[in-house]
């Protein structure tokens, strides 16, 4: 029974997906007019590799930012940093910055995940 | 009269040298341990579905038929800092070609709680967006457990060609 629950519990920690902080901020960066922020991503899910990153604004539509890749393989159990540069006249509107799983080719009904971050001043 | 004077002095030299090791001491032991909590949100999938078919046109998520609903759990370590929102599949994400129209009902149920007192009400306050969307405030902090169903049957009661079918369930975390 104890072997059955520790299965149990692994499994249910085994598939996550977590993004912080809840509400990043933005910086100066070293490049004038260009604002820097950061978010962290945690892969606990085992059928996902890769995570998208993106901006939006309050209706959930796309704002031009730049990041190294916005499409990043993050090993399972491992975590990525997510730097992002946006021209500060989009930084007003820049509300969410959002990263969704990439699920691979599914057998059947699968899950995917998507946690928004919101840009608080 | 000078013997009392030196041992005064004394005295007050070794009790000087005590505090001045007792406090040396209180400096070495005083080892701060910081941390900065930024609160966050955790979307597990604790099942990925599968379509059972109890018939040649319909495929479902329902055990009874002889499949499996998804289950997701959201974890947030802030009250009140996040909405949770889930679309169940309005179509196929992939699929043999079809020989017919096929209609998608679904809908998410909060199947489980980590506090019963403080998120009794979330299945009750959910918002029904549309008729594949559901939206949640996580009021309180710890897990609460969804489930989801999918049902499609294809149109005119004709028997789905075979194949694989594959859809999903969109779990969104959005902090408020």
């Amino acid at each position: 029974m104890y072997r059955s629950l520790i299965l149990l519990l692994f499994i249910g920690a085994a598939n996550a997906h977590q993004m912080s902080p809840t509400y990043p901020k933005w910086s100066d960066s070293y490049i004038d007019d260009i604002s820097v922020s950061r978010v962290r991503v945690f892969n606990k899910r085992k059928d996902v590799e890769y995570y998208e990153i993106g901006v939006f604004d309050k209706d959930m539509k796309p704002i031009p930012f730049v990041t190294q890749y916005d499409l990043r393989g993050i090993k399972y159990h491992n975590y990525a940093e997510f730097t992002i540069y946006i021209n500060n006249r989009y930084k007003k509107d820049a509300l969410y910055v959002c990263s969704k799983s990439m699920l691979p080719k599914l057998k059947s009904t699968g899950v995917v995940s998507k946690i928004c971050s919101k840009f608080k001043d | 009269m000078i013997k009392d004077f030196s041992y005064t002095l004394a005295l007050t030299i070794i009790v000087g040298i005590i505090s001045y090791g007792a406090s040396k001491s209180a400096f070495a032991l005083d080892v701060p341990i910081s941390a900065s909590v930024t609160g966050s949100c955790i979307i597990s999938t604790e099942t990925n579905g599968t379509y059972g078919q109890p018939n040649a046109y319909t495929l479902t998520t329902a055990a009874s038929d002889g499949g499996q609903m998804p289950i997701t759990r959201v974890d947030v370590t802030l009250a009140s800092a996040y909405k949770v929102k889930f679309t169940v599949p309005s179509s196929f994400s992939s699929s043999p070609n079809l020989n017919d129209v096929v209609t998608f009902t679904g809908d998410t149920e909060v199947s489980a709680v980590s506090d019963a007192t403080n998120m009794a009400d979330y299945e009750t306050d959910k918002v029904e967006v549309s008729d594949y969307v559901d939206e949640y405030d996580l009021t309180a902090t710890g897990s609460t457990w969804f489930k989801h169903t999918s049902v499609a049957v294809n149109g005119g009661s004709r028997a789905y060609p075979s194949g694989n079918y594959t859809s999903y369930v969109v779990a969104e975390c959005i902090a408020l």
